[in-house]
């Protein structure tokens, strides 16, 4: 029954993760394209891919409960995240309506910039305080080696591009683009702990 | 590092959620000790020696 129930709960979050993933990349694919959808149409497209991490988060929470790894720092991190994850949306969409709408001092636009930016300060907050208040070890010292090997991973792969982008063969990357790296980063460390069993 | 906590627990007819519980860790915690995927922290198997009133030389071996 348990496993049964583990099994359930790690496809539905299997499926909520590609879903949130598809419905975000065809969101940007959209707005990039620029001919079907005019701003600030364009950008509200993104908030209905966000609505999936709701289901993207509770999943998850289901399958720590069934695989026996919840914790109560672990649902207080997913709540913040999901906090975070939709202020670092709200931000985004509200800085680049108004970065559109009109040309822009150069004191506004960095303040605009800010606003995203915050969504990623509670994004760090919460992986901080996660690490401060799991006080099951194992847990921690998974998170712990995810995280690291997602640092490591984000610096390896952005010194590697740097280069890259140095000698002309790729192009620019711009470099808000490290935390969602980071974020799949943590998700590739998540899989190696499970396939080296730690 | 190698343990007796299965058999510790299987003389006690304790399951790895029973031992969770009483060691307020998750499941996961114990089966990755139980397996030998994961060494405890001093504090957590002194945790465990007092829990089956055994010293902590007779629940963890050396390899």
């Amino acid at each position: 029954m348990t496993t049964n129930t583990a099994a359930s709960a790690k496809r539905a979050t299997l499926f909520w993760v590609t879903a949130f993933m598809v419905g975000m990349i065809a969101a940007g694919l959209l707005i990039i394209s620029g001919d079907f959808i005019q701003p600030p149409w364009g950008m509200a497209v993104m908030l209905l891919p966000m609505l999936l991490l709701i289901p993207m988060v509770r999943a998850p929470e289901r399958m720590q409960r069934a695989t026996g790894s919840a914790s109560p720092a672990a649902m207080r991190y997913s709540r913040r995240m999901l906090a975070a994850s939709f202020a670092y949306v709200i931000g985004f969409l509200i800085a680049v309506a108004l970065f559109d709408d009109r040309a822009v001092s150069k004191s506004v636009a960095a303040t605009l910039s800010l606003l995203p930016t915050l969504g990623t300060f509670g994004m760090i907050w919460a992986m901080t305080r996660y690490v401060i208040e799991e006080s099951d070890e194992y847990l921690r010292a998974r998170t712990v080696n995810a995280a690291l090997m997602a640092t490591g991973l984000l610096l390896a792969i952005g010194t590697f591009w740097g280069f890259l982008t140095t000698f002309g063969v790729a192009p620019h990357v711009p470099t808000w683009a490290v935390v969602p790296m980071w974020a799949i980063g943590l998700a590739v460390g998540q899989l190696v702990n499970k396939v080296r069993g730690a | 590092m190698k343990n007796r906590l299965k058999v510790l627990r299987a003389e006690r007819d304790w399951s790895q959620g029973d031992l969770a519980e009483r060691l307020q860790v998750s499941r996961q915690s114990v089966n990755a000790i139980e397996t030998g995927k994961y060494d405890p922290s001093l504090p957590l198997a002194f945790r465990i020696a007092d829990l089956f009133g055994l010293p902590i030389e007779a629940i963890f071996l050396r390899d």
